[in-house]
């Protein structure tokens, strides 16, 4: 392999290919840290061309390759599988061009997903997919991901914001699919293509839709007595037909750790649960909706309503609910996010049953979660090394993920199946509904080299991750 | 194997009733022979038996797009999934609805308005849930309701291969696994058959109304037309030629020279709506619509009678000149400038050459993404009436790639969609 890494260096350049023990360490995982392996190598391409030679070089030597944008992830989609090559997009940053007429953008996948709304902002546009982790994660990593965020209730996921891609694929070949008028002839391949991990190629260029920066935003802060107060009130808002921009529910437990935290934002701590509401349209649109969601909300027992008075209250809240998963740090070394999504109508009970199930465990479980899309994140503090208490983790794990099954939802509404979650596919679906995604997986990479291990369940991908390397050895799973 | 053969297998296969000799209204199709399996095992059933007797079928649901696509090779068995119907849940409080294939549009806005809900799919209201996600029909409300990819959740769908699968769920969010609803939608059945699926509905507005305004050149009609689709409540925003207008029932008095209707939807909220409506009325001299012209606009645009009718999808700053070089070809024009989608209509078979020459010159000259709806059999036979004039050869090898998979046999709709798959 020692000539692979040399045929790396003089494509990407001495600088850009990590090797060594000591510079891989930090790549062996991505935001999913209970499990990891180190790559055989890191390359940091900066060009499209690069991305290239370093497929065909991969392709040639016979070694597997992952692509990684900023490894925030929470599903180990970017984890390397062993002797693979890690492709991490990160310095590929530019802006290529805005055209502000049509509202498009095309970007580098490396670009951090905020950074493209802050470029954009003098010309009243911003890019809406807005994930919690924004002034991080990438916008390539949102493709991979379809990532969503706390503004999918209106603005939809990335795959509603993605046009076309320019990408290279497992053979080598690098090629355009889509259009900017986001009315490209033939089988719709970049919408089956977002959200798909990164395992049918490595995308190397984005054509973004921009979205006009409202008129006028209304945020609301509303205190509850519990979740399922605020969960009913959630129900009762999408019911009316209201569209809010967003809805989040915030529970007790992570309102104490966000108010230790730097991100403290004066929530009331005494507040059973929170809704944070965001309504943004035309200015004279605003007040009757505003109206309704504090009248809805108070027939389900709020005890507090707050409108943000100014830009300071309204990036309080936000800053408040988009640091609560960094807040939870607090509470202990390790932080499992689960990511279930559930008819929105359930949400009281569900909740119910996924605290009984923390309890149940003995485990400290917090949810902080977009209600307005059904998508929990229940989140469970632990120490990882405490071999009981992971292992109460991964069982609490697999029965919240089990009950929102049965519910009629699914087990991931944005943080992808990755490694985390790929043996839990067939909770949802039979054997015969994963061939189409083999087909699709197949028809792109034949050979199977390009992320391999990830989102489908298959005997043979098993072997390919070290289950010793994070603790994953004394976990059963079912 | 004979078409007689044929039948008695699918006979033995469906029962009798859910074979017969096409009708009058299904003839036009080409084909003798029509199954309309009652089940999604039913559907199974026949891909399976057509595969493994080296036979194909041609996907249809109300036939309302028969004559969309290429010219196709010879096909034995029309398999009519108008069986598969009905409304089978709509859960009012999350606005989902689950709805087998044959159902039509309006069965499902029917079921879903008086719980305050739409459904947010632009073909007419006669046409099949399944044969509109199979085209990716597009409507005149598409700036309002988005295209069809977003209001599917899940679908369970019967490969070509014969497996019966399910895709996505019931839920509004949902990345478990790849994304098959897309690739799925738009595929025009060369993948498989759609069986069933649940959909996102739409809040029904508080409001929706209707204005015409004629807007004369000088006026700069497209920029005129993507200001007002860029207000918060533009659900439509279309601009017609005098004969179309008059054909929707919008004309709004005698036309000026090379003066154009613009026609608007506002819908949403009475206090957003009322706002945008005064926007327009300080922009333009407008009049107010009591009937619904964008409805019958839906008709005319999918099944207008016309011998040539192309789809331009552009961006919207190339509109203007790409609609001037189709009107100098003698092209009557539905212009949807806040979309980018232009309707180019040539009423005579005569006219065709002359068509497919400005629309592969507008497609090659603004980038657009051109298609051709209609168009008369003999230029059909000669062209692939999808991507005209455009490269797409990259995106077709990765289509065959997928069909060689869903469809190894070559079941379904042999040849028609782009790239004759």
């Amino acid at each position: 392999m020692d000539s692979l890494v040399a045929s790396l260096k003089d494509i990407v350049g001495s600088e850009y290919c990590l090797a060594r023990d000591e510079e891989l360490f930090v790549y062996e995982c991505d935001g999913l840290t209970l499990e990891g392996t180190r790559p055989l190598a890191v390359v940091l391409p900066d060009t499209a061309e690069q991305v290239q030679s370093v497929v065909v070089a991969c392709r040639e030597a016979g070694v597997p390759f992952v692509p990684r944008g900023a490894g925030t992830g929470l599903s180990g989609g970017a984890h390397a599988v062993p002797g693979s090559v890690l492709i991490e997009c990160s310095r590929m940053t530019r802006i290529l061009e805005v055209n502000v007429t049509d509202r498009i953008a095309v970007v580098q996948p490396g670009l951090v997903n905020a950074a493209l709304s802050t470029a954009v902002a003098p010309h009243g546009l911003f890019y809406a997919p807005d994930p919690s982790s924004q002034q991080a994660c990438t916008i390539g990593g949102n493709v991979a991901e379809n990532s969503g965020g706390p503004h999918t209730l209106k603005y939809g996921t990335t795959t509603q914001h993605v046009l076309a891609l320019e990408m290279v694929e497992p053979d080598g070949a690098r090629v355009r699919y889509g259009s900017p008028t986001g009315f490209a002839e033939g089988f719709d391949l970049v919408g089956a293509i977002v959200g798909s991990e990164g395992t049918l190629g490595i995308v190397t260029e984005v054509t973004v839709r921009l979205s006009p920066i409202p008129e006028a935003t209304e945020t609301l802060l509303v205190v509850f007595p519990d979740v399922p107060s605020a969960c009913r009130a959630v129900g009762q808002v999408i019911q009316t037909g209201l569209v809010p921009a967003a809805l989040e529910i915030v529970d007790q437990r992570t309102i104490a750790a966000v108010e230790d935290s730097v991100y403290a934002a004066g929530l009331p701590r005494d507040a059973g649960a929170i809704l944070i509401a965001e309504l943004d349209g035309a200015a004279c649109a605003l007040p009757p909706e505003v109206a309704t969601i504090r009248e809805l909300s108070e027939s389900c027992g709020a005890t507090r309503f707050q409108v943000a008075a100014n830009e300071q209250e309204r990036s309080d809240f936000w800053r408040a609910r988009k640091g609560a998963f960094g807040a939870m740090g607090r509470l202990a070394p390790d932080l499992y996010v689960h990511d279930a999504v559930v008819p929105r109508a359930k949400l009281p009970e569900i909740l119910a049953a996924v605290c009984e199930i923390g309890d149940r465990y003995g485990l400290r479980l917090s949810n902080v979660f977009h209600a307005g899309d059904g998508n929990l994140h229940p989140n469970i503090s632990f120490d990882r090394r405490d071999p009981d208490e992971l292992e109460r983790v991964m069982k609490a794990g697999r029965e919240i993920l089990e009950t929102c099954v049965r519910a009629g939802g699914v087990i991931t509404g944005e943080h992808g199946v990755g490694i985390e979650k790929r043996d839990f596919m067939k909770l949802v679906y039979e054997d015969q509904d994963l061939l189409p995604m083999l087909h699709l997986r197949e028809a792109f990479d034949p050979q199977g080299v390009c992320n391999p291990g990830k989102v489908i369940p298959q005997t043979r991908f098993c072997v390919e991750s070290n289950p010793h390397a994070r603790g994953y050895d004394r976990v059963t799973f079912e | 194997m004979s078409a007689g053969d044929l039948r008695a297998a699918l006979e033995a296969e469906l029962g009798t009733d859910a074979v017969r000799d096409t009708d009058e209204a299904t003839r036009a199709t080409g084909v003798a022979l029509l199954a309309q399996p009652p089940s999604g095992d039913g559907v199974s059933a026949v891909l399976r038996l057509l595969g493994e007797r080296g036979a194909t079928a041609l996907i249809r649901g109300q036939g309302t797009q028969d004559l969309l696509g290429n010219t196709m090779d010879s096909v034995d068995v029309l398999l009519s999934t108008m069986a598969l119907r009905g409304v089978d849940e709509l859960d009012r409080q999350d606005g989902v609805v689950h709805v087998g294939a044959g159902t039509t549009l309006g069965e499902v806005a029917a079921a879903a308005r008086p719980e305050g809900w739409e459904l947010p799919l632009g073909a007419p209201a006669e046409s099949s849930v399944g044969g509109a996600l199979s085209i990716a029909a597009v409507g005149p409300r598409h700036l309002g309701q988005g295209p069809p990819r977003d209001c599917v959740l899940g679908l369970e769908f019967v490969l070509g291969s014969s497996e019966r699968t399910r895709c996505g769920g019931r839920v509004v969010k949902n990345v478990t696994g790849f994304d098959l609803a897309k690739l799925y939608t738009g595929s025009f059945g060369c993948l498989g058959v759609i069986e069933s699926g649940w959909l996102r509905l739409q809040p029904a507005p508080e409001v929706a109304t209707q204005r015409v305004a004629m807007v004369a050149p000088e006026q700069d009609p497209v920029g005129l037309a993507i200001a007002v689709s860029r207000r918060p409540s533009t659900r439509c925003c279309v601009l017609l030629d005098d004969a179309l207008a008059r054909e929707v029932g919008a004309a709004a008095g005698e036309a000026g020279p090379d003066e154009v209707l613009m026609l608007v939807e506002f819908a949403g909220s009475a206090p957003g709506v009322e706002d945008d409506v005064r926007w327009l009325a300080d922009a333009s001299t407008v009049r107010e619509l009591a009937t619904d012209a964008v409805d019958a606009l839906a008709t005319l645009q999918q099944r207008g009678e016309t011998a040539v009718r192309a789809r331009l999808a552009l961006l919207p700053s190339n509109c203007r000149p790409a609609v001037g070089k189709l009107r100098e070809a003698g092209a009557e024009c539905i212009v949807y400038p806040g979309v980018g989608l232009v309707y180019a209509l040539w009423p005579k078979p005569s006219d065709a050459a002359v068509a497919v020459k400005a629309v592969t010159d507008a497609a090659v000259r603004f980038r657009a993404d051109a298609r051709f709806e209609r168009l008369p059999f003999e230029h059909r036979q000669r062209l692939d009436v999808f991507g005209v004039g455009v490269d797409l050869r990259a995106a077709v090898e990765r289509m065959r790639a997928l069909k060689q998979r869903f469809d190894p046999a070559g079941v379904l709709n042999p040849g028609r969609f782009m790239g004759r798959l």
